[in-house]
């Protein structure tokens, strides 16, 4: 059971990694006002440009740096079309998710199916992987896991909620009028924080490769942009939650994983549509049950509404 | 500084609109030609291939019905939700959902074409519809965001058929990989390989068009959408609307399904929505909430489609098609917006408006 037990947190934390980069890097863009659809695609793009760079310099620090690199210029290129022309955010998002998946595809096709050989290994922090259950889940796998886990979290969350420049961030999505007119530089706000949005998620496609499945394949994200956009949702816009709930994710993953490797009665294909059908229950059941939650995690005030000084 | 200043109007006037997107779709090809040509290819070339073998020859022009008879369903749905101003995003799961649902009437009945066909045509709607009732409910009442649950029920779809496919339907004939047996009816075929599908889509959209300008229920769905609390006010009953659009929407992407299956492909196949349903969405996009415009804007994506089949021969991905609709419809979302403009000719000091 404690073995069980055991394998099933480090896969789920494992497995959510992805999932936290993702959806932390959209509750930015999203607190400035700026839906960004296009994670989906900005994560393919960052986990084939991992697997593409590790093939020819063998460095998986380089390889998750090339893809935050693209990862953030495919954000700017979203934030040229949403923020500064203006331009429909949906079109723009589902835009990008068309270039990226289209692009990766592409660009990847003579990597397809060759394994990653220099990917994160597994390395074990004294004493805390010695703690029984969490302890190889939390400090027993790869260097990345505290910090996606603890640090990028606490310090948006500090940045967001502690800092003057963070309630300045909320104002722009909240209300950009309003925080123009105190100052604040609405546009190059949200161009900024969309474009560190994309950085996440390119680097979560890049954790992906490099850590969790180190093998690049069409269609290897497999909707966990979307799903990272549903969790920010689910958690309210609000950092911390969406890390806990990314690793509630993880688990719903790795309920299918361990599924499969005991051979339970349940054919795979249906083991495979648990993350999707549990983020659908994640976002109904709560407002459902709780009426009141609908006005605690709202959105903010002003998401996917462009700004235009001169439009009142 | 500034000697000429613009101003935002609410409404673009269409003609400025038209104008702008021939040059954002000029503008993308002149990227993607200089990509390619960056990777070793010739635009002039290949341009010249394409026009010759989709407008230029018969097969081409089959090809281009045969992808025109799904984009122009899916894109009515994506369309009939904008009209009250929902996303559905899942039309590439309602269009398996309708496919399955069409397989299994096919499979599991006999007898002749023309009562198994309705049946099958009903099996597809429902299918759809079914496909999309969870996030109708969710979204009419509990206000859950409908982009995300259309979305994720797609991979889940997919996975179904994956599982039936490969599992209790899987081909027990000829063995073919992730596909069920030929199924024994069909719609039959009017012009080459051409299904009497395609006529039927082209009607049901302009009869949705006139249901939407012409009706009561139409208008009250144009009210919802332009304006849901002026609506209620009104009272209309704005979350019985969003019900029966969203099934109309889903029933519309479920007989695109059963049209593939039971027109073109034959059979259920794993992969076979093609990205129709997503492809719907920018066919939606470019008939900007007209049903009528969803005939040439579905035109314009199966030609892109259609010269992707022309770039396969020349050794360039599949994939690289879905880049190049994206790189199209991004630009034409910045000129949709850019057409919101007028310039004014004098300004005051300082009126920098962008």
């Amino acid at each position: 059971m404690i073995v069980l037990l055991t394998g099933m947190l480090a896969t789920a934390v494992l497995a959510g990694g992805v999932l936290a980069l993702a959806a932390l890097g959209e509750v930015l863009a999203e607190r400035v006002g700026v839906t960004n659809l296009g994670v989906e695609g900005l994560m393919a793009l960052g986990a084939v440009t991992a697997v593409i760079t590790v093939f020819s310099v063998h460095s998986p620090w380089l390889g998750l740096l090339a893809a935050i690199t693209v990862g953030a210029l495919g954000g700017m290129v979203f934030a040229f079309g949403a923020v500064v022309m203006r331009a429909n955010q949906v079109l723009c998002g589902l835009a990008t998710t068309f270039m990226g998946l289209g692009l990766s595809t592409a660009l990847g096709h003579n990597y397809a199916g060759q394994p990653v050989d220099a990917i994160f290994g597994h390395v074990n922090i004294p004493l805390l992987s010695a703690i029984p259950v969490i302890g190889p889940a939390l400090f027993g796998q790869n260097i990345l896991i505290i910090p996606i886990y603890v640090l990028l979290p606490l310090l948006v969350h500090f940045v967001m909620f502690r800092t003057r420049h963070g309630l300045n961030m909320r104002a722009v999505g909240e209300n950009p009028a309003a925080a123009d007119a105190a100052g604040i530089p609405v546009m190059a706000m949200r161009f900024w924080y969309v474009t560190l949005g994309g950085a996440f998620a390119g680097m979560a496609g890049g954790y992906l490769t490099l850590t969790y499945v180190p093998v690049w394949s069409e269609g290897m994200v497999a909707g966990r942009g979307w799903i990272a956009l549903a969790l920010v949702i689910f958690a309210g816009y609000r950092p911390i939650i969406v890390t806990l709930s990314a690793l509630l994710f993880g688990l719903v993953t790795a309920l299918s994983f361990v599924g499969q490797a005991h051979n339970w009665p349940i054919d795979p294909a249906f083991l495979n549509m648990l993350p999707y059908l549990g983020t659908m229950a994640f976002i109904i059941v709560p407002v459902v049950v709780w009426h009141r939650m609908r006005r605690i995690m709202a959105a903010p005030a002003a998401l996917a509404q462009p700004y235009y000084r001169d439009v009142r | 500084m500034a000697t000429r200043a613009f101003q935002r109007l609410p409404t673009a006037p269409a003609g400025r609109i038209l104008t702008l997107r021939l040059v954002a779709i000029i503008v993308s090809l002149f990227i993607i030609a200089g990509v390619l040509a960056l990777a070793g290819h010739s635009p002039l070339m290949l341009a010249q291939l394409i026009v010759h073998s989709t407008l230029g020859s018969r097969f081409g022009l089959e090809d281009l019905a045969l992808f025109m008879c799904p984009l122009l369903l899916t894109g009515a749905a994506v369309t009939v939700c904008g009209t009250i101003g929902l996303w559905n995003i899942g039309a590439e799961g309602q269009f398996y959902a309708g496919a399955i649902a069409a397989t299994g009437v096919a499979l599991g009945l006999h007898g002749p074409t023309l009562v198994i066909l309705p049946l099958m045509t009903i099996a597809g709607i429902l299918g759809g519809m079914a496909w999309i009732a969870v996030p109708t409910l969710a979204r009419a009442y509990a206000g859950v965001n409908e982009i995300i649950t259309t979305l994720l029920l797609n991979f889940i779809a997919s996975l179904l058929t994956y599982y039936l496919t490969t599992g209790p339907w899987r081909d027990r004939i000829s063995g073919a990989q992730v596909s069920t047996q030929r199924i024994s009816v069909s719609i039959p075929e009017m012009w080459g390989i051409v299904h009497w599908g395609f006529p039927v889509a082209i009607l049901i959209v302009i009869g949705l068009a006139l249901m939407l300008s012409r009706t009561r229920w139409g208008y009250e769905i144009r009210i919802g959408g332009a304006n849901p609390e002026a609506a209620r006010y009104a009272g209309i009953p704005v979350r019985l609307r969003i019900i029966s659009v969203m099934l109309l929407s889903g029933g519309l992407a479920g007989l695109a399904g059963m049209f593939e299956v039971a027109g073109t492909v034959h059979r259920l196949q794993g992969g076979m929505a093609n990205n129709f349903g997503y492809l719907g969405i920018v066919v939606a996009v470019l008939a900007r909430g007209s049903c009528l415009n969803v005939i040439p804007a579905a035109l314009l994506m199966a030609l892109i489609l259609d010269s992707g089949i022309v770039m396969q021969t020349q050794q360039l991905s599949a994939s690289v098609i879905l880049a190049i609709t994206g790189l199209i419809l991004f630009m034409i979302a910045i000129g949709d917006e850019l057409a919101h403009y007028r310039p004014v000719a004098k300004v005051a000091a300082g009126g920098k408006t962008s």
